[in-house]
């Protein structure tokens, strides 16, 4: 379910005395250290625990040889019934920042306070023994996870009934697969109603009913009140779920806002990762075919782009009316002067994006000596956001070359509404009675 | 299930050392201990039944050490190529007496670190009181020596030995030679935890804490043999209850009182440190 609210929601900031009541979890100031190396990790090991036995705090905000912030001064407050989406790519923090909220590991920098219970879904089916059966195991969990043998009973046939495991609930879990034990552990979780649930990368087991099943059931604590942190990479699952989000690099907090805000950062930044960054403003040079318009009579000059108010765009918008233009310089009469326009993905598989011609649609001009544009006009532009490569050729017919540009790259920028796939498809949503 | 509008427990994360605050500490202390209650149990449920049922032996493996331990030692006292002197009981039986309790010693203190191996896994993902998993083995280890229980019983029978009433006060000298293997064992958990050498180290150091403890042999004197095993805080534990099961009668009251106040004292000691160091060792500790 897609919220409304994130497209007005205000900037990120502490709440007021009046929702105070309502924070569930207030995280300041955050930060973590570890170390690289075994033998040395192990010996600071020995060394924290000295210092907690006599109260000698070290000073925490040096790092010892090794090592590393994990986490560093990470800041947000969740509220009852909200929903938080930790994003980043592997290793930037976001498990650590889980463990530190459950309680699990000791932040080496500010303060960290929970109110109500936390049922973290980290490892699904801690606590399980492969020789015990579906049954029996699901006393362990659900008693480790906090609950009483009263608690466990009540819930003990909706936990069952959920995982849909049929007759292997008596089966040893040895002998089940990774899912199924997946299913079963996810099960055991979120029947623990707790205050706060940390997922840690777990939405993605199961068969996509159960998936949905779940999702389904995450959304039904959601509106009771249970808050949320998740980690996933399947972007659908944080746009489904979250309201907010965070985004995370190397352990600093690159953005906080809209769960929408933070996907979409999130993916263009995963998208250029490889790219060599251009500067703003630095025009690529257009390398023409040919030296001199003398042989062919018609010699290309520039290439760029306008939007629907003629203005020149540095970076064209998805989703937005665009004109590709190039401007040529015409030393003799051409009949039949055609564009052919070919756009390349520079990233991911590459491959062909866009291939068209205005001979292949019937459009061929006529002109004298002298200096045109040529322009492809598009009503909107269907690239998703991303870095590509620009092929241009100026042709007399359908073959007759007369000037091209083969490494025009630019870069379209995301604009609004966007959806997921390869290409833009703008749209409108509708219901008719029948 | 609708969410109450009562106030939440809540729970504040810090990186201040915990001994700062000693009454909050021992406050938590309490709370946990109790909060663990039921999942030891579910915990020891669950060990044993896995144990058991991969077994066909079962519980018999309680008690087969003793009875091999007693049949070599006794035949070798027999043929006089051992010579460990005059005991109060018939020497097999002496024997079995004494391996069963050596063997619960050596269970206390490697309960609190097989403990923490075994749940490794469930340690460094969930957040869950960690005194559980210690009462668990504890309680693992009373049922064991329930199971040895019987062993002895057969023994008494078999050997016509006489019982006294102070049969009844063996157990408190029995609890107070657990408490003083599970003190050891806590200190070495989280340690062990971290460095292999601590269980490989263990094993050979218990191996020779048995020579030094009059398990095979009666308590000595006069010698400089004799003052180590005097020394040992095991002994006074272990002969006071095998005294109290038996002849009724107390050699050396003011060891075993001496050695109890260790163990009782301990075990708290290590407790605490078993809690204050955990975290540390959670985080960077191979799971």
């Amino acid at each position: 379910m897609i919220r409304e609210d994130w497209e007005t929601a205000e900037a990120w900031e502490t709440p007021s005395p009046a929702a105070d009541r309502d924070v569930v979890l207030s995280v300041r100031g955050i930060s973590k250290k570890f170390c690289r190396s075994l033998k040395r990790s192990l010996f600071y090991g020995i060394q924290d625990i000295a210092a907690e036995l006599t109260g000698l705090r070290p000073d925490n905000n040096q790092l010892r040889h090794r090592e590393f912030w994990a986490l560093k001064d990470v800041s947000f407050d969740l509220h009852r019934g909200e929903s938080l989406g930790l994003v980043g790519v592997n290793g930037s923090g976001k498990t650590t920042l889980l463990r530190i909220i459950s309680g699990l590991l000791r932040p080496d920098t500010g303060t960290v306070t929970v109110r109500g219970r936390v049922a973290p879904l980290i490892a699904l089916g801690a606590g399980f023994n492969p020789i015990l059966s579906g049954r029996e195991n699901i006393y362990v969990n659900m008693a480790i996870l906090g609950l009483s043998h009263q608690e466990i009973s009540d819930r003990f046939q909706a936990v069952v009934d959920f995982a849909e495991l049929g007759e292997a609930i008596d089966a040893p879990v040895q002998s089940y697969s990774s899912g199924m034990a997946a299913r079963l552990g996810f099960s055991c979780a979120i029947h623990t109603e707790p205050d706060i649930l940390l997922i840690d990368e777990v939405l993605a087991v199961g068969d996509l009913r159960f998936r949905t099943k779940c999702e389904r059931r995450l959304t039904e604590l959601l509106r009771q009140g249970t808050a949320f942190v998740l980690v996933s990479h399947t972007f659908q699952a944080i746009l489904n779920v979250c309201t907010a989000g965070i985004y995370l690099s190397k352990g600093t907090m690159l953005l906080a806002g809209s769960a929408k805000d933070v996907m979409d950062r999130y993916e263009a930044d995963l998208v250029l990762l490889d790219r060599q960054e251009q500067q703003e403003g630095d025009r690529p040079a257009i390398i023409s075919a040919h030296a001199s318009s003398h042989e062919t009579g018609l010699q290309l000059l520039d290439i760029y782009f306008r939007d629907q108010t003629e203005a020149i765009v540095e970076f064209p918008v998805t989703g937005q009316p665009l004109s590709i233009c190039v401007r040529c310089q015409a030393r003799q009469a051409i009949a039949n002067l055609s564009l052919f326009v070919a756009v390349y993905r520079v990233m991911g598989e590459g491959g062909l994006a866009l291939h068209m011609s205005s001979v292949y649609d019937g459009d061929t001009f006529a002109v004298g000596v002298g200096e045109y544009e040529v322009r492809a006009y598009l009503p909107y532009l269907s690239l998703m956001p991303g870095p590509y490569q620009l092929n241009v050729y100026l042709k007399d017919g359908s073959s007759y070359m007369l000037d091209a540009c083969e490494s025009f790259r630019f870069k379209v920028n995301p604009g609004g509404r966007l959806n997921r796939g390869i290409a833009y498809q703008p749209r409108t949503w509708e219901v008719k009675a029948l | 299930m609708p969410k109450s509008a009562s106030p939440l427990p809540e729970v504040t994360y810090t990186p201040e050392s915990r001994v700062k605050h000693p009454l909050t500490l021992l406050r938590e202390m309490g709370q946990d201990l109790l909060a663990s209650r039921e999942l030891a149990w579910r915990l020891m449920v669950r060990d044993i039944s896995a144990q058991y049922r991969q077994s066909l032996l079962g519980f018999a493996w309680a008690f087969i050490p003793p009875i091999v331990t007693a049949i070599g030692l006794t035949l070798a006292n027999n043929a006089k190529v051992l010579n460990v002197g005059v005991t109060d009981l018939p020497y097999p039986a002496f024997v079995m007496f004494s391996m069963s309790l050596w063997q619960t010693f050596t269970e206390a203190i490697n309960g609190p670190i097989r403990a923490v191996t075994d749940a490794k896994q469930m340690l460094a993902k969930i957040n869950f009181p960690r005194e559980a998993i210690i009462l668990s083995q504890l309680g693992q280890i009373f049922i064991n020596f329930g199971v040895k229980l019987l062993l002895i019983i057969g023994l008494f029978i078999w050997f016509k030995m006489p019982v006294t009433w102070s049969v009844l006060l063996a157990p408190v000298a029995l609890l107070h030679l657990i408490a003083l293997g599970t003190a050891f064992g806590l200190f070495l958990a989280p340690l062990g935890a971290l460095y292999q050498d601590i269980s490989k180290g263990l094993t050979i150091f218990l191996g020779l804490w048995l020579f030094f403890t009059p398990v095979f042999f009666p308590v000595p004197q006069d010698s400089t043999f004799a003052t180590i095993v005097q020394l040992n805080p095991v002994t006074p534990l272990l002969v006071t209850t095998r005294e109290l099961a038996t002849t009724g009668v107390v050699s050396n009251p003011i060891g075993f009182w001496l050695a109890s106040l260790l163990a009782l004292g301990g075990l708290f000691l290590g407790w605490l440190f078993y809690r204050l160091s955990m975290p540390f060792v959670i985080e960077r500790m191979s799971a």
